[in-house]
C-alpha cells in the first residue's frame, strides 16, 4: 500500500508530538537534575545551565549517615527487594489462576474472576485503615513482608487478567496434546502454554514490577524509617524538608527510573511482541 | 497393541444425552472408523476412549484393563488432532520427541527413536524446522510422528486429514493405511467423510445422534446397510429411495405399479421403503420398469454416465432419481428412460421405521 504524502506526514507529525510529551518532561528533569540549586532559582529561566554538575548525583550515591544519599540508597534496595518479591509471588499465583480462569469449566469459576477484578477497582483509601490496624497488630508495619503482601493484592488481579486473556488466545488442543503425550496438567503448563505465552509472561513480569516501584501511597503509610521506606516515599521525603532542592530530586527522579529502564532494555523483544500481540487479539 | 472394548458407555452434558449408551469392540490391530454426520458425538466417543473427555456411565476397557477411571496421559494412546496441536515453540524433533521425555527416557534412546520415526515418515532433512515452517502435509506427519513415538497401544485419529488439500488427503490416506499395515497398531479413526471411511477402515462404526447404527466392514455397509440411514450414508452418489407398499400377495408395489415379488420376508399389506443404488439401476423395457421418467441432467465421464431422470409420479422429493450407468450410453435431456434395479439383491428393503427387511439367509451376499 502507499501512503500519499499527506498522510505520511500526518502520521510522522503524530509521531514527534507523541515523543515530545513523553521526552520533554524527562529532559526537563534531567537537566534540573545537573543545574545547580541558584541556577535554578535564578530568573529570567535559562534553559542550559552555565555550569552543568553532577554534584546532585554525588550527593545521592555516596554513602554518607543520616544524609539524602543513605535514605535515596536504602529507598532504591527496599524498592527493588519489595517490588520483585512481590512480582514474582504475583506471577508464580497468577499462572496456574490464569490457566485455571481460562480453561476449566464452571460458572462459579467465572464470578471469581469478576470478584477478583472487583477488588482490583477498590480504591486504597477504602481499604487502607482497616489493613494498617492489621498490620500493626500483627507487627508487619515499616517491614518488607507488609508492602509485598500488600502490593501482591495489588498485582495478582492484573497479572492474572493479563495472563488469562493471552492464555485465551492458545489453542485447547495444546493443552490436550500433552496430556495425552503422557504430561500432567503441571507439565502441560510448563512445557507447553508458559513458552508460548513468554511475551505475555515479559509484559507481565514488567508491568507488575513498574507497578510496585511506582506506588506511593501504602508504601509512605506503612514505613516510617530507611529500614522499609521505598524510593517513591524516599524522593518525596527529600521535597519534605525546610527547603526543597530541586536538582536534588531531580537527580532522585533520574536514578529512581533507572532500574526499571535496565529490566525494560534486557526484556525488549518479549516486551514489545507482548504488548503487540495482546493489543491485535485483545 | 491392544484391543478396545465399550459397553454401554453414555455421556450427557446437564440434560443433553450426546452418546446414548454404546456397545463396541475393536479387535486387536483393527483399523476401525467412527462416521456420521456432524454433531452425531462420533468426536466425542473418541475423546472418551482418549480420556481427554470423562464419560457419564458404561466402562472403557483397552486389553483386558478397565481404563475409564484413568486420566488421558496413562492410558498409553496416542492421538492425532484435526489441527495437529504440534507445539509452535518446539523443533520437529521436539516435537516428536516430547512424549519420549515426559515417559523419562535419556537422551540418547530419544534421539535414536526420533530419528526412527523420522526416517519411516521422511522427515529427516526437517528436524531442525519449528512448525511454522513446515507445509501442511508435512505437519500433519509430524503429528503423526508423534503419535507414533510411544509405540502406543492404540492410535486415535480425529479427523486428521481434513485441513489438506484433496489430493494430498489421498496420498495422507494410502500412507496412513501403509503405517497401519507396517505397525499393525490398533486404530480409530474419525471422520465424516464416508469415501474415507470406505477406503481405508477393515471395519466402519456409523454413529447418529450418540447411536452406534451399524458396524461392518465397508462391503457389509454397502451391500446390507442395517437401515435407511446408513444406506443414504454410505455411497455416493447417494442411494435412492421410493415411498411403496406391499400388496396383498406380499409383492412389492413400486409408484410406477410395478410390482415385484421379493419373498416370503415381505409381509403383506405394508407401508415400505425401496432403496436402489444408483449404480443399480439399468435401462429396460417399458413393461418391466421399476420407473420412468425423464432426463433432467447428463454428465459423460466416460467411465460411466450419471443421468438425473425425473418420474413423474409419487412424493415429490423422491420424483428425482439418480442413476450411474456404465460406460458411454447416448441419452439427452428430455429423453425418456424406463428403468430396473438391476438384481434383486440390490432391492434395499425398508419397514415404516426404517429397518432393514432381511431376505432370507441364503440369499445373504
Amino acid at each position: 500500500m502507499k501512503a500519499s504524502l499527506t498522510k505520511k506526514i500526518c502520521i510522522y507529525l503524530g509521531a514527534l508530538v507523541l515523543a515530545t510529551v513523553i521526552a520533554v518532561p524527562v529532559l526537563w528533569l534531567f537537566i534540573m537534575s545537573i543545574s545547580s540549586s541558584t541556577h535554578l532559582t535564578t530568573l529570567p529561566l535559562q534553559w542550559w545551565p552555565d555550569a552543568p554538575t553532577f554534584e546532585n548525583y554525588r550527593n545521592l550515591l555516596v554513602f554518607a549517615e543520616n544524609s539524602p544519599s543513605a535514605s535515596f540508597l536504602y529507598g532504591i534496595r527496599n524498592s527493588i527487594i519489595i517490588a520483585f518479591a512481590a512480582t514474582g509471588l504475583s506471577i508464580i499465583a497468577a499462572i496456574p489462576a490464569a490457566y485455571s480462569f481460562s480453561r476449566l469449566p464452571g460458572p462459579r469459576r467465572k464470578n471469581l474472576l469478576y470478584a477478583v477484578i472487583a477488588i482490583f477497582m477498590l480504591p486504597p483509601v477504602a481499604i487502607v485503615l482497616p489493613l494498617y490496624t492489621v498490620m500493626s497488630a500483627l507487627g508487619l508495619l515499616n517491614t518488607h513482608f507488609a508492602l509485598i503482601i500488600v502490593y501482591c493484592s495489588i498485582l495478582l488481579p492484573f497479572t492474572t487478567w493479563l495472563l488469562k486473556s493471552n492464555f485465551d488466545t492458545i489453542p485447547g488442543d495444546l493443552d490436550e496434546a500433552p496430556i495425552i503425550d503422557g504430561a500432567n496438567r503441571l507439565q502441560a503448563i510448563w512445557y507447553v502454554i508458559l513458552p508460548i505465552a513468554r511475551p505475555a509472561l515479559g509484559a507481565a513480569v514488567m508491568m507488575a514490577v513498574l507497578l510496585a516501584w511506582d506506588e506511593f501511597f501504602y508504601g509512605l503509610l506503612f514505613t516510617n524509617d530507611i529500614r522499609a521506606k521505598t524510593i517513591t516515599v524516599a524522593i518525596a521525603d527529600l521535597a519534605a524538608g525546610r527547603v526543597a532542592d530541586y536538582g536534588l530530586i531531580s537527580a532522585a527522579g533520574i536514578l529512581a527510573a533507572v532500574p526499571p529502564v535496565i529490566l525494560a532494555f534486557f526484556m525488549q523483544k518479549t516486551l514489545v511482541s507482548g504488548l503487540a500481540s495482546g493489543s491485535v487479539k485483545g | 497393541m491392544s484391543s478396545v472394548s465399550l459397553f454401554n458407555v453414555t455421556k450427557s452434558f446437564g440434560t443433553a444425552d450426546i452418546i446414548k449408551g454404546v456397545d463396541l469392540s475393536i479387535r486387536d490391530g483393527e483399523l476401525v472408523v467412527f462416521v456420521g454426520p456432524s454433531g452425531c458425538g462420533k468426536s466425542t466417543l473418541l475423546r472418551m476412549i482418549s480420556g481427554l473427555e470423562e464419560i457419564t456411565a458404561g466402562e472403557i476397557h483397552l486389553g483386558d484393563k478397565r481404563v475409564d477411571h484413568l486420566p488421558a496421559s496413562d492410558r498409553d494412546i496416542a492421538m492425532v488432532f484435526q489441527s495437529y496441536a504440534l507445539y509452535p515453540h518446539m523443533t520437529v524433533a521436539e516435537n516428536i520427541g516430547f512424549p519420549l521425555k515426559m515417559a523419562g527416557w535419556s537422551k540418547s534412546d530419544m534421539d535414536a527413536k526420533t530419528r526412527e520415526i523420522g526416517d519411516v515418515l521422511q522427515l529427516l532433512h526437517l528436524f531442525d524446522r519449528t512448525p511454522k515452517q513446515l507445509s501442511g502435509g508435512q505437519r500433519q506427519r509430524v503429528a503423526i510422528g508423534r503419535a507414533l513415538a510411544r509405540d502406543p497401544k492404540i492410535i486415535l485419529l480425529d479427523e486428521p486429514l481434513s485441513n489438506l488439500d484433496a489430493a494430498l488427503r489421498v496420498d495422507m490416506r494410502m500412507e496412513l493405511a501403509r503405517l497401519h499395515r507396517e505397525l499393525g497398531a490398533t486404530m480409530i479413526y474419525v471422520t465424516h467423510d464416508q469415501v474415507e471411511a470406505m477406503t481405508m477402515a477393515d471395519r466402519i462404526v456409523v454413529l447418529r445422534d450418540g447411536i452406534v447404527e451399524q458396524v461392518g466392514t465397508p462391503l457389509d455397509l454397502y451391500l446390507q446397510p442395517a437401515n435407511r440411514f446408513v444406506a443414504g450414508f454410505i455411497g455416493s452418489p447417494k442411494m435412492n429411495f421410493w415411498d411403496a407398499r406391499s400388496d396383498e400377495n406380499g409383492r412389492v408395489v413400486m409408484p410406477s405399479g410395478l410390482a415385484v415379488a421379493m419373498g416370503d420376508h415381505v409381509a403383506a399389506n405394508r407401508s415400505l421403503t425401496v432403496g436402489a443404488r444408483p449404480e443399480h439401476l439399468v435401462l429396460c423395457d417399458e413393461d418391466n420398469a421399476a420407473l420412468k421418467g425423464t432426463v433432467l441432467a447428463v454428465e459423460h465421464l466416460g467411465s460411466d454416465t450419471f443421468v438425473q431422470l425425473h418420474c413423474g409420479i409419487g412424493d415429490p422429493s423422491q420424483m428425482d432419481v439418480n442413476v450411474r450407468l456404465a460406460g458411454i450410453v447416448r441419452v439427452s435431456i428430455g429423453d425418456q428412460l424406463a428403468l430396473t434395479i438391476a438384481d434383486q439383491d440390490n432391492w434395499h428393503l425398508f419397514d415404516g421405521d426404517g429397518i432393514r427387511l432381511d431376505p432370507p439367509a441364503d440369499r445373504v451376499a
